[in-house]
């Protein structure tokens, strides 16, 4: 009864652990070149330990597992077995938990400056008119802010000559394409332009916010009106 | 009788110097054994965070067919056109289909104006802030749990111009969200909103 045990144990699980755990590393990985061809060499290295195994049984009708005078080999299978499936683990945890998790993040990440660079590009106030323009800069790549700064300083002028203000809240937000890199989302606002004189007007207006990851952290690449028709 | 023999002679090995290589497997072996179960863990976390992505891309492409049929109704194709619409939809949205899409039938046959419209994005609705909650509108109320597992808001923004007989074109925004609910595994259309 003990030696089925141990046999069961140490000749049958130990091995096909071993195994399973380079299989569900490949998984992992989603099978690249160069571990399929590691896996197959260490997977044929434990196929041929075990028929050894059960030759030598045939021969000396006694296993790794029951062999009493060599506790040592029994711990090198179990440790083989066990470091096969510890790696298993943290390759796991590498890439299937810290990827969902970065996932999650950045797709609150990325809308949340979306709808930050989204709302400054809209709003304006005569007294301050440069407040929003920098704020939406802030969250810009350092090429595309200066691109923005220019683009939106001839418009200012105007604005401030005509005493308008803008003002845009967001309704919608959502993420189109999220990838490790780079990323696309789509915002929809209410901007309300009010004038001196006249009654404001209000318009929803809905932008493509790209962003790509710098560095670490999420910059807004480009805006730009989804209705360009 | 080596049976016996072998039993006492392993006995006094194992209360000897065997110990120390068995508590040393045993605990690699309990290493193991977590290690095998954190792995199991994670393996399910990992395919309903898979499976989620890969509804929500579905449920972003039933949205974007059905907006490309609603924006494309033309007088030659709006019968058929209703009839996918409504089997694209479920709940109240589709048992008061009839009754709220019916002038509209009318008008684009009266009218006899040809439409041609583009889905221009479609994406997965994270934020949303209701604007006009305050003036009293009760906010549209999401899918009974037994007819859908669950419901997920996309917003589509599309354009289409019509070109209606003896009158020049117009162009028409639509910046839509869609309840997008689970029946069966099959996503379909439960509630139709314009953002205004």
């Amino acid at each position: 009864m003990r030696n089925l045990a141990r046999v069961l144990a140490f000749d049958v699980a130990a091995p096909l652990a071993a195994i399973s755990a380079l299989l569900i590393i490949g998984v992992m990985l989603e099978w690249p070149l160069w571990w399929v061809s590691v896996c197959s060499i260490l997977c044929l290295l434990i196929v041929e330990a075990v028929l050894v195994n059960a030759v030598l049984y045939r021969r000396d009708s006694v296993t790794v597992g029951t062999d009493d005078d060599k506790p040592g080999l029994r711990l090198a299978v179990v440790g083989v077995a066990s470091a096969a499936l510890l790696s298993a683990a943290a390759i796991g945890y590498n890439s299937w938990v810290q990827p969902d998790r970065v996932f999650t993040a950045d797709s609150a990440d990325v809308v949340r400056i979306a709808t930050e660079v989204a709302e400054a590009t809209a709003t304006f106030t005569p007294s301050d008119p440069n407040s929003s323009i920098e704020r939406a800069a802030s969250l810009m790549v350092p090429e595309r802010a200066e691109a923005f700064k220019a683009q939106f300083g001839s418009a200012t002028a105007d604005m401030v000559k005509r005493n308008m203000s803008a003002q845009a809240i967001t309704m919608s937000a959502g993420l189109e394409t999220l990838g490790p890199s780079s990323a696309s989302v789509a915002v929809l606002m209410r901007g309300t332009q009010s004038a001196p004189g006249q009654d404001p007007s209000s318009a929803v207006l809905s932008l493509r916010v790209a962003l790509s990851r710098e560095s670490g952290s999420w910059r807004v690449v480009d805006v730009s009106p989804i209705n360009a028709r | 009788m080596p049976e016996t023999d072998q039993v006492t002679q392993s006995q006094g090995r194992r209360t000897g110097m065997v110990s120390g290589f068995g508590i040393a497997s045993a605990v690699l072996a309990l290493a193991a054994v977590v290690a095998a179960a954190v792995i199991a863990v994670m393996w399910s976390g990992h395919r309903a965070a898979a499976s989620e992505r890969s509804y929500q891309a579905r449920s972003m492409q039933a949205a974007a067919e059905w907006t490309g049929v609603l924006i494309n109704m033309n007088t030659d194709n709006v019968e058929a056109s209703l009839v996918t619409l409504r089997d694209g939809t479920v709940g109240e949205l589709n048992s008061g289909f009839d009754a709220s899409i019916a002038p509209y039938r009318e008008v684009v046959k009266t009218l006899r104006s040809r439409t041609t419209g583009r889905v221009e994005s479609v994406s997965i609705e994270e934020f949303h802030r209701d604007l006009d909650s305050q003036s009293g509108r009760r906010p549209p109320e999401s899918l009974a749990p037994e007819l859908a597992d669950r419901t997920d808001t996309v917003l589509v923004v599309a354009t289409s111009v019509s070109e209606n007989a003896g009158a020049k074109p117009t162009t028409v925004r639509w910046n839509l969200r869609l309840g997008v609910s689970d029946v069966d595994g099959k996503p379909m259309i439960s509630r139709l909103e314009s953002v205004r």
